[in-house]
């Protein structure tokens, strides 16, 4: 029997992972806060140790408007320029 | 956005990131009728920094940027139709969205650089042709296995797929759906379509459904991949539901009529193979929805003596409708002793200050489904269907004397407004009438009404979106 794949076929482009820093020493890390309840929480205890035992240079906080939706572009570009990015996901 | 823009075509040029043979054919697609140029190295959108496509710039004589509008908003573009001594050009009733966020700029994409915006195309109205799978095992049990939502469907052969189309372009691309963004041409449709057991005829209710679906406002994004119990409500409205056999009456949420539990499972089809999320995968519910085999009733407009749904939407009785709401499963409410409207409507309160979770308030909205006999008691007392709103928002609350123990909701209560019910002090439970929406559905006999409840709503969750058929 000849069946129509009813499932998606449109292309996806596939991006590598960035290589792991070797070093946080003198970095740039952006967190990503993604609004849900407890999140600042969790990035001010990341951000303080990250600062005081990995040497990270500069830390860059940003907040997603909702966690119910992806991350707006504006948002993106504020921490395109990080050397790496932590994500806080959930409660 | 272009049809919008032609009524501007003295005043505009459009600049496409799109590759030569795409931009031609969005051209011809759109019916775009003033200039578009191509910005092959992403020189123009440097210079401009654009971050958001579609952004619209308004420029002056000496070439400054006086005003740019990010994404698509409708008031933006009457407002920018205004400065440029036109009246307004964006209807709020033409069934498309108020307003939608764009995408990230072309320049601005990682994988951009070295990958053309042609072979990416993200933007083309015209698909792939599906590709056909030659299967040599039982037709039935591979689809099963491979496409089905734990139920048989019917196999979508080569000639079911066809008459499923008719006379459409099968490789038109109705929407992209999330959370994957898969390519919903007709073709792709019909063949979920077929699967659902759907008859041809529903094609024209089920490609509406889709770009509804794909609003950004209704957020199927988060919709689909949320831990919560939501599932997309289709609630049909107008002379389709006779048109194509809609039921509305006795069982209208359950295995009464082929066109609501077809339709409702082509659209859960459709989102577990062309969306991608399957529920062993992406779509993270912690206990799920019986709704996601299949969530459709129709309005039972005969016994509504208020205006329908979709008319408090903003469109037309003699308009037919697809609305969907992100809902809980239906709770129900019965009330058999009361006699008047204020009776009737209290009952229902207590259960509406359920939804979510008891002492949560504000962020949360609610389908309220009356019942014949319901609707017949309240009616007969005066009431307009903004009054029942207004009775149901007034006398919905929690009293303050819940919020002693710690726990979801009472760390909130700063934001939450005070107000008395019956003389106790109690918090608001809605922000406002409007988060109350009120359908009428069900058989005569029997005083059982219904809640159901919302995920996060607003701009910031999933809102109610209703579209024209």
């Amino acid at each position: 029997m000849r069946i129509v794949n009813p499932m998606n076929e449109s292309a996806v482009s596939a991006t590598d992972a960035t290589p792991r820093l070797g070093t946080l020493v003198g970095k740039t890390v952006a967190l990503l806060d993604i609004s849900k309840p407890g999140g600042s929480v969790f990035l001010d205890r990341i951000e303080q140790r990250l600062r005081a035992e990995h040497g990270v240079a500069q830390v860059i906080r940003e907040m997603k408007p909702t966690f119910a939706k992806p991350a707006p572009a504006e948002v993106l570009q504020r921490i395109r320029g990080a050397d790496a990015v932590i994500e806080a996901l959930a409660d | 956005m272009a049809p919008y823009l032609n009524a501007l075509a003295g005043s505009v040029t459009a600049i496409s990131q799109d590759g030569e043979d795409a931009t031609r054919e969005f051209v011809r697609q759109m019916d775009i009728r003033f200039p578009v140029e191509r910005d092959p190295g992403f020189e123009i959108s440097k210079k401009f920094g654009v971050v958001t496509v579609p952004t619209l710039y308004v420029v002056d004589d000496q070439d400054r940027v006086v005003r740019a509008e990010p994404g698509f908003d409708k008031a933006a573009l009457n407002e920018i139709a205004a400065m440029l001594g036109h009246g307004p050009v964006a209807s709020p009733y033409d069934g498309a969205p108020a307003s939608k966020p764009g995408c990230s700029s072309r320049h601005l994409e990682a994988h951009t650089e070295d990958a053309s915006a042609e072979a990416l195309d993200l933007h083309s109205k015209r698909g792939r042709t599906a590709s056909v799978i030659e299967v040599d095992e039982d037709a039935v049990e591979y689809c099963y296995r491979v496409f089905g939502d734990a139920l048989p469907v019917v196999p979508p052969t080569v000639e079911r797929v066809e008459a499923m189309i008719g006379g459409l372009d099968p490789r038109e691309v109705i929407a992209r759906i999330p959370p994957c963004y898969g390519e919903a041409t007709v073709e792709k449709l019909a063949a979920n379509a077929v699967m659902a057991g759907c008859e041809p005829k529903m094609m024209r209710v089920l490609i509406p459904l889709m770009r509804a679906i794909a609003d950004e406002r209704f957020n199927a994004h988060g919709v689909q991949a949320t831990t919560h119990f939501a599932a997309p409500l289709i609630v049909v409205n107008g002379p389709v539901r006779a048109e194509l056999g809609f039921h509305s009456r006795q069982n209208a949420f359950s295995n009464v009529a082929r066109a609501n539990s077809t339709l409702g499972r082509a659209l859960q089809l459709v989102l577990l193979n062309i969306g991608g999320a399957r529920p062993t995968g992406i779509d993270m519910s912690a206990l799920g929805n019986p709704g996601k085999f299949s969530y459709c009733i129709a309005e039972n407009e005969e016994e509504n003596p208020w205006e329908p749904l979709h008319v408090t939407e903003g469109l037309t009785k003699d308009q037919s409708a697809v609305t969907l709401f992100a809902a809980e499963a239906p709770h129900g409410v019965s009330e058999h002793k009361s006699r008047t409207a204020r009776g009737v409507l209290k009952a229902i309160a207590y259960s509406l200050a359920t939804v979510w979770s008891y002492r949560a308030c504000l962020t949360f909205e609610a389908i309220v489904v009356l019942c014949p006999e319901h609707v017949r008691t309240i009616h007969r007392d005066g009431f307009s269907k903004k009054d029942v709103r207004e009775f149901l928002f007034e006398n919905t609350g929690v009293p303050l004397r819940c919020y002693e123990e710690p726990g979801e909701g009472v760390e909130q209560r700063t934001m939450y407004k005070e107000i008395f019910i019956d003389g106790e002090r109690c918090y608001q439970k809605f922000r406002a009438p409007e988060s109350i929406k009120i359908v009428v559905a069900g058989g005569t006999a029997g005083k059982f009404s219904a809640v159901l409840g919302s995920w996060s709503t607003g701009p910031r969750g999933s809102q109610m979106v209703t579209y024209p058929v």
